[in-house]
């Protein structure tokens, strides 16, 4: 009975913890400005990259340009053929589709391995855990070949279709681990009303794992966001391309490179993820509410 | 306590509850297994039809000279042979992996746990620490960071500036073989956000009212996060160490971009993965790049399978 | 429900993009189509989208599309598709890389092609040679390059020490940088960039001694002595403060941004002539090129005029015809080759030459200068390298390296190079 409030309650932020010596809050506000700075000093050199004179961008240490010139933002915008908004607009189709393959296909399989019980199930854990074991470039070539096969490559398809076969172990695994740690008595009191897994799975499981869904989602938009390998080998017209392949061809390391251009549109990128992390991030404090679990 | 690998005890047996009729044992069969597998479904054809396919092709590649322009050709152990014996880059390229692993994963986490736990305290200005801690992260493997990581950590960069405040005159870190995987474990700890992320949702999931029982029965903050937060925090810790360090072994995109490519100076950032890569696609050798992954699996199973098994001892389940 | 709905999105989507492709491949059976890869960045880009343009207007119905990358991601993404039979038609090629690729039976052969429909008459004999394995013409030079040294002349001149010319000697441009080091002018700046892991640098040297990297049947061609006398060199420029320490040498990534002059941490940095407008692009400094130095004052042979890169033909190409024309149109036809100017190289045929050169920008004169004005500086064209050269290159460095971080002696240092690239050529 305490568990069922207790994980309505877990999603309130704490109250009174944070009634605590001012001392002992200073230091750690202090801490935690100084990691920040920290933290972030890299990306700040990467804005102030940005907005400086091509010239100057290696040779200067200092965080200040010593002028403020925004056209690296035009040139890297329409630079090259195919201006960056389309780059925005692909890498954006293909993350949300992946975000939504991984979420659906990989809670799927974690409820599965997590709340059911069926014959080989240990096996099969076991296999999927070792699918996180492969690095990628080897089946690389092979993998190839099957899409060739099929006819899917210079399309997205071989970047989108397998996160909906639950490709990406990392979510299951993860959502495995957060499965468990539901207190079981909920599912035992819907069994006994007769429900059927499927209804377990969606009615009580994944609404009491808006975080970890939460959390998924987050990380499956931002790797897919950052990935320029799959770009690179399945999608050979700069039309489809995302924008880390976009990037990558402002920088050629035998002739001209636009490094102003490059950062400026390194900058850009950085706003939907980021935006997108800010989004999801309010699901993990706010959560799970009132989900109506009260009896 | 569950031990991950056994049957635990308080799984669902679907079939009792359904109330189905055992009318043979096919029925009792198929209704036992069925619900599991039917869940299972997209991954059961992704694994087959993508993965298993690719994987087993690779691992006939490991026993050829495979150049990828002709067809492969059979050398059976030989690959394998000559990484036991005969190839000073393997142990070069370990050597400097074991050393990322060691170094990069604990203090990733440490500082990822503690941040999630300073975090989660509903401090004043939380989302926006929150989201600057996640900004690293959010960089990637884009080309960006080379550059910016010689502005930290070159001879005349800022690091070096700093030090030489305190009269030290720093070597070139980036570009001293000595030092320069440590530049690379510090691109790994800068970007703990991940793993904060994911302890932060697992604080989240811990009930608040134990920890005002514990309050009130007059629990010290201390007592409250060894006998409270540690232990119902076990399954994300053991998760987060478990996939950082597999991350941290599979590792590619740093050493590549802040290299160049080439994993020095003097094979100091020579990742195995980038070992491989080398191999594969500037050798040419995609025979011996295939042995070499195939190596790597075997010490990333040996090593999940020793943290699954000694995981009994330390990790909580609540079911 | 969820499931249903984002399954029909799935399909929907797929459905879509199956369908536009079907209509693009119908639409364009009829015509002749061509797909080219080349690395570069935007402004190559530009250019040979441009020629493909022209090309297309003087022969309708044929289709050219391009795709480009940069350097380090063009060849596994080339790699993949040979591999995977979807390679492309005309394949941007470098001389590194020409002798795999033929060898291994990826490349069309394109001798039968001469003179009629690839008319290759006012090239250098040499440089058609360069693109020749085993007798088969592989690949047809882009444009001719050689090896350079980059000269911050507005830093030589704060310190007050005068340009090398074609006459210097080593020993004189250790003066120079030692001198130079000295002055200390600009703040960690030295004179020269540390070259003993620079295999164009290595190879230059020892044409000079009557040596090579290579011999003509893919065994090494120098010894222990050339190789120790090299590493001793350097570590005694090393001493003297005439080139840049060990651990600023390593930020050196081969590319044209962390090259030391770009870096502004050395006054001379070693390159290649073609990429001398994208030096002066990255830098505030006036720079100048010139050649690598003389041994001594009688040396020569040390240079070669190289193809920068050729253009190859997929062996798998269904299409071998319009590529070898379109080939042909982009190496002598006056209109292309003023669209694509200097940026690949100095163009290989005599008359094209003439053409380009009445429309060169200053940075283009200095390159087509340099290349055109090396006298007896040049020597012959070495064979295509071996299959491992690429693998000897980085070891050159390593070794060079560890020499210079101190871990191994220049004798020593000596030894394991001619071990190590003997052990890797005859791996294969």
């Amino acid at each position: 009975m305490t568990e069922m409030t207790a994980s309505v309650t877990a999603a309130r932020p704490p109250s009174d913890i944070t009634k605590r010596s001012l001392p002992a809050s200073l230091v750690i506000h202090a801490l935690l400005i100084a990691a920040s700075l920290l933290m972030v000093y890299p990306l700040l050199w990467m804005v102030s990259a940005s907005v400086r004179p091509e010239t100057e961008i290696f040779s200067s240490t200092s965080l200040i340009p010593s002028s403020i010139d925004f056209s690296s933002y035009a040139r890297g915008w329409v630079g090259l053929d195919v201006s960056f908004g389309r780059f925005f607009w692909n890498s954006l189709v293909i993350s949300v589709l992946v975000v939504t393959g991984n979420v659906i296909a990989c809670s799927l399989t974690a409820f599965a391995f997590a709340r059911l019980r069926f014959a080989g199930r240990n096996f099969w854990f076991a296999i999927m855990l070792g699918t996180l074991m492969i690095p990628y470039h080897v089946t690389l070539i092979p993998q190839y070949v099957l899409f060739l096969n099929l006819g899917w490559v210079n399309t997205i398809l071989p970047l989108v279709v397998p996160k909906f076969l639950a490709s990406d172990a990392f979510f299951i695994f993860l959502m495995v681990q957060f499965f468990r740690g539901i207190p079981r008595e909920l599912d035992e009191a819907a069994m006994m009303d007769g429900c059927s897994a499927w209804r377990i799975y969606w009615k009580i499981m994944l609404p009491l794992s808006l975080p970890v869904l939460a959390t998924a989602a987050i990380f499956s938009f931002i790797w897919t966001w950052d990935d320029f390998f799959g770009p690179l080998i399945y999608l050979n017209d700069m039309n489809t391309y995302t924008i880390q392949l976009g990037l990558r061809t402002f920088v050629d390391s035998t002739s001209a490179s636009d490094w102003g251009g490059l950062f400026a549109m390194s900058t850009l990128t950085l706003v939907p993820v980021f935006f997108f992390f800010l989004f999801f991030q309010r699901l993990l404090i706010e959560g799970i509410a009132t989900t109506g679990m009260k009896r | 306590m569950s031990n991950a690998m056994r049957t635990p005890a308080g799984a669902i047996n679907v079939e009792r509850y359904q109330g189905a009729v055992a009318e043979g044992r096919f029925r009792r069969v198929w209704n036992a297994n069925a619900p599991g597998y039917l869940f299972l479904l997209p991954w059961l054809i992704g694994f087959f039809g993508l993965t298993l396919g690719p994987a087993l092709i690779s691992l006939y590649l490991s026993f050829t000279d495979f150049d990828m322009l002709q067809s492969p050709r059979w050398v059976g152990m030989a690959n394998y042979v000559r990484i036991a014996t005969a190839d000073p880059k393997f142990s070069a390229a370990m050597h400097v992996t074991l050393t990322y692993v060691v170094f990069s994963v604990p203090f990733k986490l440490t500082f990822a746990l503690l941040v999630a736990m300073a975090l989660n305290r509903g401090l004043r200005g939380l989302t926006f620490y929150r989201a600057i801690f996640y900004l690293p992260s959010l960089l990637g493997g884009s080309v960006a960071i080379a550059v910016l990581w010689r502005q930290l950590f070159a001879s005349d960069g800022l690091v070096n500036a700093a030090l030489s405040q305190f009269g030290i005159e720093g070597p070139s870190w980036i570009s001293h073989p000595n030092y320069s995987i440590y530049t690379l474990v510090a691109l790994s700890v800068w970007q703990f956000g991940s793993p904060m992320i994911i302890f932060l949702a697992g604080l989240r999931q811990i009930p608040q009212d134990m920890y005002e029982a514990a309050s009130l029965d007059g629990a010290s903050k201390f007592r409250q996060f060894y006998k409270i937060t540690l232990p119902l925090l076990t399954p994300v810790i053991f998760f987060n160490a478990v996939v950082q360090t597999i991350d941290a072994f599979k590792a590619f995109t740093p050493a590549f971009i802040i290299s160049g490519g080439t994993g020095g100076p003097i094979n100091s950032t020579l990742f195995y993965t980038l070992y491989l890569y080398q191999e594969a696609f500037g050798n040419f050798r995609m025979g011996y790049a295939s042995a070499l992954a195939w190596i790597l699996v075997l010490i990333i199973a040996v090593f999940t399978a020793f943290s699954f098994l000694t995981s009994r001892y330390w990790v909580h389940y609540d079911d | 429900m969820s499931l249903r709905v984002s399954r029909r999105n799935f399909m929907a989507g797929g459905a879509t993009l199956l369908s536009l492709s079907a209509l693009g491949t119908s639409a364009f059976a009829q015509e002749k189509r061509l797909r080219l890869l080349w690395w570069g960045s935007q402004p190559r880009a530009d250019r040979t989208n441009k020629v493909s343009q022209l090309y297309q207007s003087k022969n309708a119905g044929t289709s050219i599309t391009g795709e480009f990358l940069g350097w380090g991601d063009y060849w596994p993404r080339l790699a993949t598709q040979v591999a995977g039979r979807n390679a492309p038609d005309v394949i941007q090629m470098d001389y590194r890389y020409i002798v795999q690729y033929a060898r291994r039976g990826a490349l069309a052969p394109l001798e039968s092609y001469m003179p009629a429909k690839l008319n290759l008459d006012d090239f250098d004999k040499a440089q058609i040679d360069g693109g020749s394995v085993d007798g088969h013409l592989y690949g047809v030079s882009l444009g001719a390059n050689s090896a350079a040294t980059v000269l911050n002349t507005t830093a030589f001149k704060e310190a007050g020490v005068d340009l090398p010319t074609q006459a210097t000697t080593w020993d004189e441009f250790a003066r120079m940088g030692a001198e130079i080091t000295k002055a200390g002018k600009r703040k960690g700046m030295f004179g020269l960039a540390d070259g003993s892991g620079g295999e164009p640098l290595f190879e230059n040297w020892l044409r000079q001694r009557g040596k090579a990297l290579y011999t003509a049947d893919g065994k090494i061609g120098f010894g222990v002595d050339d190789a120790s006398e090299w590493y001793d060199m350097w570590a005694k420029f090393r001493e003297a403060g005439a080139c840049v320490p060990a651990d600023i040498q390593a930020l050196d990534k081969n590319d044209i941004e962390t090259n030391t002059v770009s870096l502004g941490k050395s006054a001379a940095g070693f390159a290649h002539s073609n990429q001398f407008v994208a030096y002066q692009a990255m830098n505030k400094d006036k720079l100048a090129l010139t050649n690598y130095m003389r041994i001594k004052s009688d040396s020569k042979g040390g240079h070669y005029r190289k193809p920068s890169m050729f253009f190859s033909v997929s062996a798998q190409s269904k299409a071998i015809d319009l590529a070898v024309d379109y080939i042909n149109f982009f190496v002598k036809n006056p209109e292309a080759v003023l669209l694509l100017d200097v940026e690949r190289g100095i163009p290989e045929s005599a008359a094209m030459r003439e053409v380009v050169a009445q429309k060169l920008d200053e940075n283009g004169k200095v390159a087509l200068a340099y290349v055109s004005g090396l006298g007896d500086l040049a020597g012959k064209l070495p064979p295509p390298p071996p299959a491992g050269a690429g693998e000897g290159e980085l070891m050159l460095r390593n070794i060079a390296e560890q020499v210079g971080f101190g871990q191994l002696s220049p004798a020593d240092g000596g030894k394991q190079l001619v071990t190590e690239i003997t052990q890797i050529l005859a791996r294969g």
